[in-house]
């Protein structure tokens, strides 16, 4: 398990993290959100070792992290970085090997992975000469190859089509399956919602709400009601404790208070037609997101 | 993974990616075709083969003293061809319509205008041996007695300082190959520098190995292509200059490229250390012309010195600048090259140069390690210097 306990670093006079405190589990993927600026960027850079975090600290395994293994954690960093006059299979074999592995060790993680990633003989040109998506799945290949237990990549699905971001998400499912720790950071909260077993929601240098995604989006606000029911008009003014918040198609949202009793909803939803829908509606990640970071 | 195997990893992408890049092929090649041409044109311009005179003999007399020119003109590499010719007036022709470089004629040379120094040189001394040893028959004295009064050893020549034209102009390459190869490979290191800021590998190498891993592992790779560079360069031009005659291999030049090798070593490590500094302070190519200003000025600076220098290579200019740090592995090397330095002065220059790599590089590497990852704008001195105190 990665940790990191109230981290904070500025630069000069800005202050890029607050007091962050962040944990990400072995075989769960942690989507890491936020607004631009917030300091997910700079929490993973500390994380792995390239930033020193002017306090707090990283612990990996329940000890305070060693240089050594920060070295062994995959990385895919948000500016995508490679020799670009470089031919891409060179780069990997010698990235591999930077990571420690034996070259023949490292000549067939490239092989597997290229293969996996659909760059077949691609991998031989110079990463210069390949479409941008295939760079994408360099990078990628790059941050996988020495097999490590803890995966951070920050934004890994920005400017990835849709087969690309099939192929991605289904690589970190795999790594999560396999055991490893995955944090990647998207703008894309459907994606994280869809994909993230842990989200973590971070504003100015802060972490605001943390845990699983179904926690969260259970736990925060008020419950809701998604009711359809073939009636027209407002059937719901008159339930003790409900709040209409949309209508459209007949298809109702109800906010209920808290210890409101929701089946008097349905009830009175009963009374004036036939009811084809009543279930809990809880936030969408998006709609949690924005209610915690413009809190 | 330990410094020295991250370190030996970065070196080999730096050597074997440049050495398999068509810039590096080219400017090999270039190198060693301008350096093949010094050699071979030093050649021509020297030395000249031997010398050919053709010079009419009229009479017996002048045919003797002719034919010992030519005998002895062979041990100093000139050819004289002798024409013997029926009379004073036919030699007079031979030599105005220039078939003739001189005519013997009695007791005179005959000549169109001034005859040749040397050709005289030879005719006079020619006939000088002859008339004494008619002398000394005329004294009784027997062949054998004559031959043993007449072949006196030569005089041995004694330098006491070295002045051939061959250590200047193996000095003169020398200076000018290593300001070439400083500034190239300074440039390469700074250039490296950079591109991996620009391309921001620099953030997956820097999760990956320590800072100070990647910079001497450029700093080595690239050096050892530079060390190539210059001994290729290096022999092939000892080998065309003394294929075409301009100078003549010996011990002392094998010493001078040992000199230049040690030199360019120690020099381009204290170069690039500086050179490494002006990389990190900017992020874009664009931005580091600029920044290697002052350090180009400086290298240029030290090898416009080597012209004082060769000219006097025994001078107070030359004595300090092969002392200073900065110029040592351009000046150095020519004063070795011109047997003018001491060897006290050969250590101290080593020493003074060593001090400043161990000065300079640690410098380096931390100033490196503070800026790397900042991106933007180019950075100040100050403000480089006030990163690697922090």
């Amino acid at each position: 398990m990665l940790e990191l306990v109230d981290v904070s670093r500025r630069y000069g006079q800005t202050v890029a993290l607050d007091g962050l405190s962040l944990r990400a589990e072995e075989g769960k993927l942690l989507g890491f959100v936020g607004p631009n600026g917030a300091g997910k960027t700079t929490a993973m850079r500390i994380a792995l070792g390239v930033l020193e975090p002017d306090g707090g600290e990283v612990r990996w395994q329940g000890h305070p992290v060693r240089r050594e293994e920060q070295r062994g954690f995959g990385y895919m960093p948000e500016e995508r970085g490679l020799y670009p006059k470089m031919r891409a299979d060179r780069q990997l074999r010698y990235l591999a090997e930077l990571h420690g592995c034996p070259p023949a060790e490292a000549a067939a993680a490239v092989t597997a992975w290229t293969e996996r990633l659909g760059l077949g003989e691609l991998s031989e040109r110079p990463v210069e000469e390949l479409s941008l998506g295939n760079q994408q799945r360099v990078q990628l290949a790059a941050a996988l190859l020495h097999d490590p237990r803890l995966l951070i990549l920050d934004e890994p699905f920005s400017g990835l089509d849709p087969i690309g971001t099939e192929v991605m998400s289904e690589v970190l499912r795999e790594r999560a399956a396999l055991g490893v720790a995955v944090v990647f950071s998207s703008h894309q909260l459907e994606l994280v919602e869809r994909l993230c077993d842990d989200v973590a929601i971070v504003n100015r240098g802060r972490i605001v709400a943390a845990g699983a995604v179904e926690e969260l989006r259970s736990e925060r606000s008020r419950p809701r009601l998604r009711v359809q029911v073939d009636a027209n008009g407002d059937w719901l003014s008159g339930v003790p404790g409900a709040t209409l918040v949309s209508s459209a198609n007949g298809e109702v949202l109800v906010e209920m208070d808290d210890g409101a009793d929701d089946q008097l909803v349905l009830d009175a939803a009963r009374r004036v037609g036939r009811v084809r829908r009543f279930e809990p509606a809880r936030p969408t990640l998006a709609e949690l997101f924005r209610e915690v970071v413009e809190r | 993974m330990s410094l020295a195997r991250a370190t030996r990893l970065v070196a080999r992408r730096e050597f074997s990616e440049r050495i398999r890049s068509r810039a590096f092929q080219i400017s090999l090649a270039v190198t060693v075709l301008v350096v093949v041409a010094v050699g071979v044109i030093a050649g021509l311009v020297g030395d000249d083969g031997p010398q050919e005179y053709t010079v009419g003999a009229v009479g017996s007399g002048a045919q003797v003293v002719a034919a010992a020119a030519h005998e002895s003109g062979r041990a100093v590499d000139v050819r004289i061809e002798v024409e013997d010719q029926p009379n004073a007036a036919s030699a007079r022709a031979g030599v105005r319509d220039e078939s003739l470089d001189a005519a013997l004629v009695g007791d005179s040379i005959v000549s169109l205008r001034d005859p040749p120094a040397e050709l005289v040189q030879l005719l006079q001394q020619s006939s000088r041996l002859v008339r004494t040893e008619q002398a000394l028959q005329r004294e009784g004295l027997s062949g054998a007695e004559r031959r043993r009064a007449l072949q006196q050893p030569p005089l041995r020549s004694v330098s006491l300082e070295s002045e051939d034209e061959g250590g200047e102009g193996v000095a003169f390459v020398a200076s000018l190959v290593l300001y070439l190869q400083l500034i190239m490979y300074g440039i390469a290191v700074a250039s490296g520098v950079v591109e991996e800021k620009a391309s921001r590998v620099i953030e997956v190498l820097l999760a990956t190995v320590q800072p100070r891993a990647i910079l001497a592992g450029k700093i080595l790779g690239i050096g050892a292509l530079g060390l190539l560079q210059l001994a290729v360069t290096a022999v092939v031009g000892l080998a065309a200059a003394a294929a075409s005659g301009a100078i003549e291999l010996e011990g002392g030049d094998v010493g001078t490229l040992v000199v230049v090798l040690v030199w360019f070593l120690f020099g381009y490590l204290l170069w690039s250390a500086l050179y490494a500094i002006a990389g990190v302070m900017v992020s874009r190519q664009e931005d580091l012309q600029s920044s290697t200003t002052v350090l180009t000025i400086l290298l240029v600076i030290g090898y416009l010195l080597a012209f004082p220098a060769i000219d006097d290579p025994d001078g107070a200019l030359a004595v300090v600048a092969s002392l200073i740090p900065l110029f040592a592995p351009i000046i150095m090397p020519l004063r070795v090259a011109l047997n003018a330095a001491s060897p006290l002065e050969i250590a101290a220059s080593l020493v003074f140069l060593i001090g400043g790599i161990a000065l300079l590089v640690p410098l380096g590497a931390r100033i490196y390690e503070r800026s790397v990852l900042r991106m933007g704008k180019p950075m100040r001195l100050r403000e480089a210097w006030r990163a690697a105190r922090a």
